[in-house]
């Protein structure tokens, strides 16, 4: 295949994905050998990252305790009711005034934390410059805009930058950088649309956690379904004068190729041993293992994953709540990571958490309300494991990291939290500057997340 | 042709000299010239020697030394309704003797009508077709004048109303129901569409709770029940109107028992509808009142039951509902000009509504409120057919701070509170634009030009009387709007994605969907169609009225509901579409599975059978796609049915239906 070929397809397809011709008027099978010849760049290696969103802004101050000293003092004054006991001590490499105390509904992560494939993030959160309390009181630096707001709170973290008109996710921007987002394989979501994932020229794919979904009217027999979906090409064909009307119609035609070709791929896929559990957290990622396990067959060098967990706007009953959330997660989490190394794909496969926010120190009663700083979890075979990056929180009420009420100031932009994992993804430093606006005002790569 | 035909039979009953001539102008040389003929000129002094006895003072005032009086004249007007676009005739009424007369009509004002026979008795108008939904009115002025040159002037006033088309009443329907059924259509083609919204204002509401049954074999309803009952309601309610209103309020105060302690609460979940249902049409602060004390939202946002701070624990109140019910109920995030934009401070920066001191304050106005009728604050009744009811001594009576730096005074009880704090918000600026931009949004377009969100924030404001939030006034307004309606101007960008959900909805009203045993559960709603009915997975809704998918970034478009159209949903939704329109046909069926719900498309297989496909495809687009159907769309079918032209009537309409299902035309709502 010339040069010439490759580029004129790649055009192609590129025409096909945006709209100017129907995707649907392919067959699968062509718009697959299409997508092979796309991943152009110089990469040479496969990498995958897979974002775990934490839905309502977990309470991961309570996650990651003190469990000694002072620290521990102050953060029982706090927490009063919502205090967690019995919290499992964590062997850190880094030592931390308190010590580190994991919930104990997390205990299935102590052997991966262990054997240094689990690391945790402290202290982080929105910023847009480092801020003092004094900086905070005096508005005498810009902060995050609806600081406090659970959708806005997201699409921040998830855009990885603030409010601006035509936003974008840092997922899918780093694939657009990578030139890694034309195959519909590298973007996938099991949790349906998101900012994450969301750029100009890619969307995800959203995966149905079943795996392989069939097409009614396609899957009778011949020679009815080729004059059906023939009917279907047609009336999906895009010329109306309605932007939004279009934008339905592109949607059904890539729907049906991304999901026959998913198909065909997804029969290909190896059965595994490792188990997963029932919960819908576990479900998603036995999908995304699933779909890790033919990455080798969808030639895309990266993909990114998007999977998510609700119910952590822990208003009340957090007492019940919060350990059922968190031992969710704990199996979830080991779960993917066994089925991760089942496949040989540790070092290729990093996993990480996103929350809206963290949560109030102080009670509302039987739970917390909506704060700021908050810690994040960070898998693989790759991360720097067995330790925490970042600051354990004095997580004292009226101490000098809280604007009222409990809500603390992030010691670490969120934003030093993503450089390292884009750096690991492939993106050269100057290309992370472009990406996340406000990485300069901060030291961009001190927090030592990966094994270098 | 019908106008004319019309034109000239009138002509023949009026009488007045029997020209029946080819044009508008002829018959009015006729007629003048009829008038000496049928004259005689004797009688007229007669005439106005009789009139002062009759007690004309204005003229007599104005006659001195008997001269002579001016004509009598009173004008008569059609009686009954009168529609645009249709020829009428005003007559005039002379007391006395009506020959040697001269008569001249002319028009006033209104939209300017053709008017025929102006110099006779009778005058013929025909009225100017329809160019906006708000009736004309039209004022016509006679001129009599009399042998001697004395004229008596006199008006008339013509209201004249739409008469929809079939297709103009299929496009309001499309609107105002959850998915118009052929005979809904019918039955408004004709009204105008003040009619029809007037008539859907006052027809009884109909609840859903009578809807609830008991799960078979159980002393209670389980939430499937709730589902139940909420399709009933919506495929057999006449109150279309009420039910799509209340479905959108449900989906701007949202509740939801997809994932919290409120699945076990269907009874507390379907009263929560039933009051959607009773203030869809009240006023929007009775309703902002009824939702926060609402039992279920009370404990979907966690006010219910919400303490006072108690500083000793580190306990202070709970600020999950102060916070949604500003940033999702009433005001937003933003600062808004009246036409649902943002305002800009100096810097260009957004002006945001609020800040925490305002969090804390309404924070502590929801303090102290629990179940109606408990026993005591610990003791909750878990009733949730009455409002919550306030323990004293567990509301916060500290200071609070309000929006616009209102202060509610410390030692104000629970009640006070609220209703201080729900009135500082309903009377915050921003409430008007916020919501009507919704409203529109789920009801008419994706992006409403910013001068239609001002036109209905304007009656949001005020509805003409002077009342703030009557959600009638705004309903109709958005409605009866020239970007709705589309009479005036070709709008770009004028419509929306349907919900999928409303999809099948209306393919179930229109094919009579219905079990032997009468029931309609369905069971996985939210993961087939990503939506169902307080089914949201969070309180932000399944999608949020700013979503702008990747499609539209260019063009700076919103469009909601593809937040939902993720590839899983779109699969899922379109085999559910077959697996309704063609596997559960009940026509293709030798045998009916009593629990199975089937769809019966008896009306559309003999529309087929009798008068063949075009007919049938007419029946569509003026059904499925209010008269937008496209030339692909139509010949697509036409191909499609080729196929099947050897098989049964019930199956090629099976096949149709699937495809008009998925069609782009269909799925858009213009």
């Amino acid at each position: 295949m010339t040069t010439y070929n490759d580029k004129s397809r790649r055009a192609f397809l590129s025409l096909c994905l945006k709209g100017g011709a129907s995707v649907a008027a392919l067959t699968s099978l062509q718009l697959h050998a299409l997508s092979n010849t796309l991943n152009s760049s110089s990469l040479n290696d496969y990498k995958a990252l897979v974002c775990i969103f934490l839905h309502g802004g977990s309470d991961s101050l309570n996650m990651l305790v003190p469990t000694s000293g002072q620290y521990r003092v102050n953060y029982e004054q706090s927490r009063q009711n919502l205090v967690v006991t019995d919290a499992i001590s964590l062997n850190t490499q880094t030592q931390f005034e308190g010590g580190v105390g994991l919930h104990p509904s997390m205990s299935s992560l102590t052997s991966l934390f262990d054997s240094g494939q689990l690391a945790f993030v402290g202290g982080v959160g929105t910023l847009i410059a480092p801020t003092t309390l004094t900086d905070y009181q005096n508005k005498s630096v810009n902060l995050p805009g609806h600081l406090f707001s659970h959708n806005d709170q997201q699409a921040t973290w998830m855009h990885g930058q603030e409010k601006i008109s035509l936003n974008t996710g840092w997922g899918a921007r780093m694939l657009e950088r990578l030139n890694q987002h034309s195959a519909f394989t590298s973007n996938i979501s099991l949790a349906g649309s998101n900012p994450w994932q969301t750029g100009v020229n890619t969307s995800p794919y959203a995966l149905n956690r079943s795996g392989v979904m069939k097409i009614n009217p396609l899957s009778g027999h011949q020679p009815q379904v080729d004059h059906i979906k023939s009917i279907i090409d047609r009336l999906l064909l895009t010329d109306t004068q309605s932007p939004i009307q279009d934008a339905y119609a592109n949607r059904l035609g890539r729907s049906i190729s991304n999901v026959q070709n998913m198909n065909e791929l997804l029969e290909q896929a190896p059965i595994l041993t490792t188990q997963f559990s029932e919960n819908d957290l576990s479900q998603q990622l036995a999908a995304v293992a699933k779909s890790l396990s033919i990455q080798a067959q969808t030639s895309s060098q990266r993909q990114i994953f998007f999977v998510s967990l609700g119910g952590f706007d822990t208003h009340d009953e957090q007492l019940n709540r919060q350990p059922a959330l968190l031992s969710t997660l704990a199996t979830a989490l080991s779960e993917f990571q066994s089925a991760v190394n089942e496949l040989s794909l540790q070092n290729n496969v990093t996993t990480f958490t996103m929350s809206d926010f963290g949560r109030t120190l102080t009670s509302n009663g039987d739970g917390t309300d909506h704060g700021w700083a908050g810690n994040q979890l960070l898998m693989g075979g790759a991360v720097n494991g067995q330790d925490v990056h970042g600051t354990m929180l004095d997580q004292k009420v009226g101490g000098p990291l809280d604007v009222g009420g409990g809500r603390l100031i992030p010691q670490h932009a969120n934003e030093q939290y993503f450089a390292p994992i884009a750096k690991w993804f492939g993106l050269p430093e100057s290309d992370i500057y472009d990406l996340f606006p406000n990485l300069r005002n901060f030291d961009a790569f001190n927090l030592p997340l990966f094994v270098s | 042709m019908k106008t004319f035909a019309l034109l000239v039979m009138i002509l023949a009953i009026t009488g007045c000299g029997g020209g029946a001539g080819g044009d508008s102008a002829t018959p009015t040389n006729n007629s003048a010239n009829t008038v000496p003929d049928s004259t005689d000129a004797d009688s007229q002094p007669d005439n106005n020697t009789v009139q002062p006895d009759n007690g004309n003072s204005d003229d007599g005032s104005g006659s001195q030394d008997s001269i002579g009086v001016a004509p009598i004249v009173d004008v008569k007007t059609p009686g009954s309704i009168v529609r645009k676009g249709t020829t009428i005739v005003i007559d005039s009424v002379i007391t006395g003797d009506s020959s040697t007369l001269t008569y001249e009509w002319t028009q006033v004002s209104g939209p300017p009508a053709t008017l025929v026979n102006s110099d006779t008795p009778s005058l013929t108008v025909i009225l100017p077709d329809t160019s906006s939904p708000n009736q004309d009115d039209l004022i016509f002025a006679l001129t009599v004048t009399n042998t001697e040159g004395l004229s008596t002037y006199t008006e008339a006033t013509i209201e004249s109303i739409n008469a929809m088309s079939e297709l103009q009443a299929a496009a309001l329907l499309h609107q105002g129901t959850l998915g118009p059924t052929y005979t809904e259509i019918q039955a408004a083609t004709g009204k105008s569409e003040e009619e029809w919204i007037d008539e859907q204002f006052a027809l009884q509401t109909t609840y859903h709770m009578p809807f609830l049954e008991n799960y078979p074999n159980k002393e209670q309803p389980s939430h499937i029940n709730r589902i139940d009952a909420w399709w009933k309601a919506s495929l057999s309610a006449p109150d279309q109107l009420r039910q799509r209103v209340a479905f959108a309020l449900s989906e701007i105060f949202v509740v939801s028992d997809a994932n919290s302690a409120l699945r076990g609460e269907p009874e507390g979940m379907t009263h929560y509808y039933d009051m959607l249902l009773k203030n869809a049409f009240g006023n929007f602060r009775t309703l902002l009142e009824s939702v926060t004390l609402s039992p279920a939202m009370g404990v979907y946002l966690s006010h219910l039951g919400n303490e006072k701070a108690d500083l000793e624990k580190n306990i202070r109140p709970d600020e999950n509902y102060a916070r949604e019910v500003m940033q999702l109920f009433t005001i937003g995030l933003d600062e808004l000009n009246l036409d649902g934009t943002k305002k800009l401070d100096n810097n260009g920066n957004a002006i945001p509504t609020y800040t925490q001191t305002e969090i804390g304050g309404f924070a502590k106005v929801f303090t102290g409120w629990t179940f109606a009728y408990s026993a005591r604050w610990n003791r909750p009744s878990k009733n949730y057919t009455f409002p919550m009811q306030p323990f004293a001594q567990y509301h916060s009576e500290q200071e609070k701070h309000l929006l616009n730096d209102e202060i509610i005074p410390a030692g104000t009880g629970a009640e006070a509170s609220m209703q201080l704090a729900l009135d500082n918000l309903f009377l915050h600026a921003n409430v008007g634009p916020f919501i009507s931009k919704q409203l529109i949004q789920r009801l008419v377009k994706s992006n409403p030009t910013p001068a239609y969100v001002e036109r209905i924030a304007t009656v949001f404001n005020d509805n003409g009387e002077g009342v703030r939030g009557d959600l009638a006034a705004v309903v109709k307004a958005i409605l009866l709007d020239d970007e709705a309606r589309k009479y005036s101007s070709v709008f770009e960008h004028s419509g929306k994605i349907k919900e999928p959900l409303l999809t099948k909805l209306h393919f179930w009203r229109t094919l009579n969907a219905a079990s032997q045993v009468n029931r309609y559960y369905t069971w996985n709603l939210h993961t087939t169609y990503g939506q169902g009915p307080l089914l949201s997975p969070s309180v932000f809704n399944f999608f949020r009225p700013d979503h702008k998918p990747s499609e539209l970034l260019n063009e700076n478009l919103v469009a909601p509901e593809l937040q939902i159209a993720t590839d899983s949903n779109m699969i899922s939704t379109t085999n559910s579409h077959y697996s309704d329109l063609i596997w559960r046909m009940a026509e293709r069926k030798n045998s009916l599975n009593p629990n199975t719900i089937y769809l019966y498309g008896e009306t559309q297989i003999n529309l087929l059978s009798n008068e063949g496909l075009q007919a049938l495809l007419d029946y569509f687009n003026v059904v499925y796609y209010a008269g937008s159907m496209s030339d692909t769309t139509r010949n697509a079918l036409v191909d499609l049915d080729s196929y099947f032209i050897n098989r049964s009537a019930a199956d090629r309409v099976s096949q149709l239906l699937y495809m008009v299902s998925l069609s782009p035309d269909f799925n858009y709502q213009n």
